[in-house]
């Protein structure tokens, strides 16, 4: 496996900061202190460890009207409703069950969690490091005098929003649903649409201020067993203090970060997310970021769709087709546009050739300035009208593509032809499906300009050639980035440019494959309707 | 974890983008000017020279499959003369790698870039080269498995393009007048499938090498049989005595031929473009065939470094010759001179080897 995957030089190796502790980064001297038996002494220490916040309830009373005790929680973190009811009314009222018998110090915890309390999640703990982290994280803590440990309650409830069409996957036909930032609701998402005990999730916590909960799953057998493990020992080697979003991740994580080419994709979409655990791929979750990341990718998933699968093949081929047009526009219209201009113009048919020039008469720069000045001028306003709300984006808009551009024209700054070559350019690169490709490409269409304003042509294909190749050494987890086309895979190409027929592939894409790559039946392919 | 993961049809490809590239344009020149109207029979023979070197030079390989030439050729023929001998065949391919560069630059400033100087379409074609070989083998397999359809199609577009040009009785008579030039003729386009060498280093990282005869087989027979018929394309559109006059056969064949529909005027200048991927696939096969195999002869563990070491002397063996006139002469004398050692020198080894085999079986056989 070693000479699989490129070391990643990124990764610091495994050192002590990883273990997550409260204290680390507090500067509070670390403690593996057990807990002692004392209420007070016990609460003092807490108070001590966590300050006075204002939020942190602390609340003394009578365990079955016999035994000191004290519950904490942030009131900020969980249902005052649930605690009231299900932890303090129990614990304050003996229950029927309990009223006859004796309850002795010695039995109470296991009397408390297995007989007292309506409460699935509780657990005795006697740590109080662990103890702290618990309670951060929304927990309720229950302290009785007398006894050496505490029992948690896992009380956590936290606001969420509700789940949302995904803003940055827009579909025509299919699912509606997209991840939230809650990972719980995400693998809900997830186990719902894949109820089989081969779906596993493995969790870990990564960031020592963020304590962030990270999940990956995979389908045991689909997925192959070394990429699982790369990923756990890529995402094991993180150490990192505050993990924001899943993008954070992705930095620590993928194989050539020099590279202008995502290598792991994100999404936010369940459906697409469970196709492609399906299909053997790994997806990773952080607590906080409605978007999972999925590895290892090929290049051709950037330009599909999960819409792409749910229409019919004809359907999903077309519009395949036009991406890719879109693709290629969005990376070298502007270059083939400076080269047929300057270098090249009698390739044009005369009648054109001549409106061009007539077009281009008042310009006084050459070609490559003009492109490169509108080019400029485009991304200001692409980057302008992103963070504008909408209402005023579409203001904006207006104001720049029709008066800029119109006013540009007439000025003298550019001529009518480069605006319509720029446009074609830029809606391009907003037909294609994952913005973080649609990024690449539209940072690599500058360098290929400049280098068609020096070469024409030529350098237009010396640019694309070097791209290529660049893309053709890449790897993303152990998959050469451009299969199935090189290295070559006939199963696989039936779903690089066109869609074939689901019927016509029964094998899972075999640079993932794992043990089992079946994913028809192998008797029937397609019922034969209408056909008697 | 396996190193050997070329496939078979990677191995095809290899073969095929690495022999198509510059020839494909003076390519009918050369046939025609030794063999008149002999040209396609020269290109046919020229082919079969050609395809015997690369049998032999695969059959070596399917009996030492660890192993390329470099390392075999000490093995049959001892350690220092088997050095000696590789020696030359490095050199050769360095000459080739520069030659292949200066011949791409001269096309690209008499085609398409006038103003720029020679130095700089080198230059710039020799780096991307020169950074793409840093790759390992496998990549370098992908990159030549991805280009081929590239490399393939234009020729093929510009070939059916010119059918409706075409004049049978140019081809006439089929077998030539002047035997002893159509023998030179052979010698010189056997030459332009010297890139098959490359199958050498290729053998020790494929997934079957004994499937290696296959993919040679193939390459030599797709590669020759686009040669062919470009030659005959060539030929019944322009005539022996016109195509004497032209530099660049194909290059004009592109320009004669428009595209249906009138979207653009002319092909040539695209047909150039593309051009370039085949030009690049062949110098990239050079100059990794080059440096993979100072490296086996150093023993040096990482050819990332030589790739850079090597570039300034390949580019000032580019400039050597003085015109475009000279650096033909240079070209043709070098690749029939270079068919001793792509073809004499691993049918001497594989004879060599051969004796050795059956000696050593004999003496086997002896004592038991």
């Amino acid at each position: 496996m070693v000479v699989f995957f490129k070391k990643n030089n990124r990764m610091k190796k495994p050192d002590i900061g990883k273990e997550k502790g409260p204290f680390r980064e507090g500067g509070k001297p670390g403690s593996d202190a057990i807990l002692s038996a004392s209420l007070d002494k016990t609460v003092a220490e807490i108070q001590q460890i966590l300050g006075h916040s204002d939020d942190l309830v602390m609340k003394y009373f009578k365990v079955f009207g016999q035994y000191e005790a004290a519950i904490l929680y942030f009131s900020n973190l969980v249902k005052q409703d649930s605690i009231n009811h299900d932890i303090l009314k129990p614990l304050m009222y003996v229950p029927e069950h309990l009223k006859d018998r004796n309850r002795p110090l010695g039995q109470l915890a296991d009397l408390i969690i297995k007989e007292t309390l309506y409460h699935s999640q509780a657990y005795p703990e006697r740590n109080m490091e662990k103890l702290i982290d618990y309670i951060l994280c929304g927990e309720t803590l229950l302290i009785v005098d007398g006894m050496t440990e505490a029992i948690r309650i896992g009380t956590r409830n936290v606001e969420k929003r509700s789940l949302t069409q995904p803003e940055t996957e827009q579909i025509i036909l299919g699912p509606r649903e997209g991840f939230i930032e809650n990972i719980q609701t995400n693998l809900a998402l997830l186990r719902y649409r894949l109820p089989t005990p081969d779906f596993q999730v493995k969790t870990m916590k990564i960031g020592r201020l963020t304590k962030s909960t990270v999940a990956y799953c995979y389908l045991k057998d689909i997925a192959k067993e070394t990429v699982v493990q790369e990923v756990e020992k890529r995402l094991s080697q993180i150490d990192i203090d505050a993990i924001m979003d899943v993008g954070y991740l992705e930095q620590f994580i993928e194989d050539n970060p020099f590279s202008p080419f995502p290598q792991i994709q994100s999404t936010e979409r369940p459906d697409k997310t469970v196709a492609n655990l399906a299909e053997g791929r790994v997806a990773i979750f952080v607590d906080g970021s409605p978007f999972a990341l999925l590895v290892p990718v090929v290049f051709n998933q950037f330009y599909q769709t999960a819409e792409d699968y749910s229409s019919r093949f004809l359907m999903g081929s077309f519009v395949r087709m036009a991406r890719m047009l879109a693709l290629v526009f969005s990376l070298i219209f502007p270059a083939l546009y400076v080269s047929f201009i300057s270098f090249n113009p009698e390739l044009l048919p005369t009648e054109f050739a001549i409106a061009v020039a007539g077009g281009r008469a008042g310009v006084p720069y050459p070609a490559v300035v003009e492109v490169l000045m509108i080019e400029v001028a485009m991304e200001v306003l692409r980057e302008a009208t992103v963070r504008l709300p909408k209402q005023v984006g579409g203001a904006l808009s207006i104001v720049g593509v029709l008066v800029v551009g119109q006013a540009a024209v007439e000025a003298g700054l550019a001529s009518p032809i480069t605006v319509v070559a720029i446009a074609l350019t830029t809606i391009g690169s907003f037909a294609t499906p994952a913005y973080s490709a649609a990024f690449a490409l539209r940072m690599l269409r500058f360098p290929i300009m400049i280098l068609a304003g020096i070469f024409g042509l030529y350098g237009v294909v010396i640019g694309i050639i070097f791209i290529f190749n660049h893309m053709l050494s890449l790897r993303s987890f152990g998959v050469p980035y451009m299969s199935p086309v090189s290295p070559e895979n006939y199963q696989g190409m039936k779903d690089v440019i066109f869609r074939a027929p689901l019927w016509l592939m029964p094998k899972r894409p075999s640079f993932l494959h794992g043990a089992n790559r079946s994913r028809l039946g192998k008797t029937i392919k397609r019922n034969e309707f209408g056909n008697e | 974890m396996n190193t050997r993961k070329i496939t078979t049809i990677q191995a095809t490809a290899i073969l095929i983008s690495t022999i198509i590239g510059v020839g494909v344009l003076p390519l009918p020149l050369f046939a025609v000017q030794e063999g008149g109207t002999g040209a396609p029979l020269v290109t046919f023979l020229g082919l079969a020279l050609g395809a015997i070197g690369l049998v032999i030079l695969t059959q070596l390989g399917i009996r030492h499959p660890q192993k390329t030439i470099i390392t075999y050729s000490e093995d049959i023929i001892g350690k220092w003369l088997g050095r000696f001998c590789s020696l030359f065949v490095i050199l050769f391919f360095f000459i080739l790698t520069g030659l292949t560069a200066r011949e791409f630059g001269e096309v690209v400033v008499a085609g398409v870039l006038q103003e720029t100087p020679l130095e700089i379409t080198v230059i710039v074609m020799l780096l991307l080269a020169c950074i793409s070989c840093r790759n390992n083998i496998n990549v370098f397999s992908y990159i030549h498995n991805f280009y081929l359809p590239i490399i393939l199609a234009p020729v093929l577009i510009v070939v059916a393009l010119s059918l409706k040009n075409a004049n049978l009785l140019y081809l006439r008579p089929i077998i030539g007048t002047n035997l002893p030039d159509m023998f030179i003729g052979t010698l010189t386009i056997s030459a332009l499938f010297q890139g098959s060498f490359i199958m050498t280093i290729i053998i020790p990282s494929m997934k079957n090498p004994n499937q290696a005869i296959k993919a040679s087989l193939w390459g030599i027979s797709i590669s020759g049989g686009l040669y062919l018929l470009l030659v005959i394309a060539t030929v019944s559109v322009f005539g022996t005595e016109e195509m004497k006059q032209i530099l660049w056969p194909t290059l004009e064949l592109a320009r004669t031929t428009a595209v249906p529909g009138n979207v653009l005027q002319r092909l040539d200048v695209i047909f150039l473009a593309v051009w370039v991927t085949a030009v690049f696939t062949t110098l990239f096969s050079s100059y990794f065939f080059t440096i993979y195999s100072i490296k086996q002869l150093l023993h040096i563990q990482d050819h990332k470094m030589l790739s850079y070491f090597l570039f300034p002397f390949i580019f000032i063996l580019a400039m050597l010759p003085q015109n475009i006139f000279q650096m033909y002469e240079f070209i043709k004398f070098v690749g029939r001179a270079g068919l001793l050692i792509t073809i004499l020198y691993p049918g001497l080894l594989l004879m060599i080897d051969f004796l050795k085999n059956r000696r050593l079986k004999g003496s086997a056989s002896q004592q038991t």
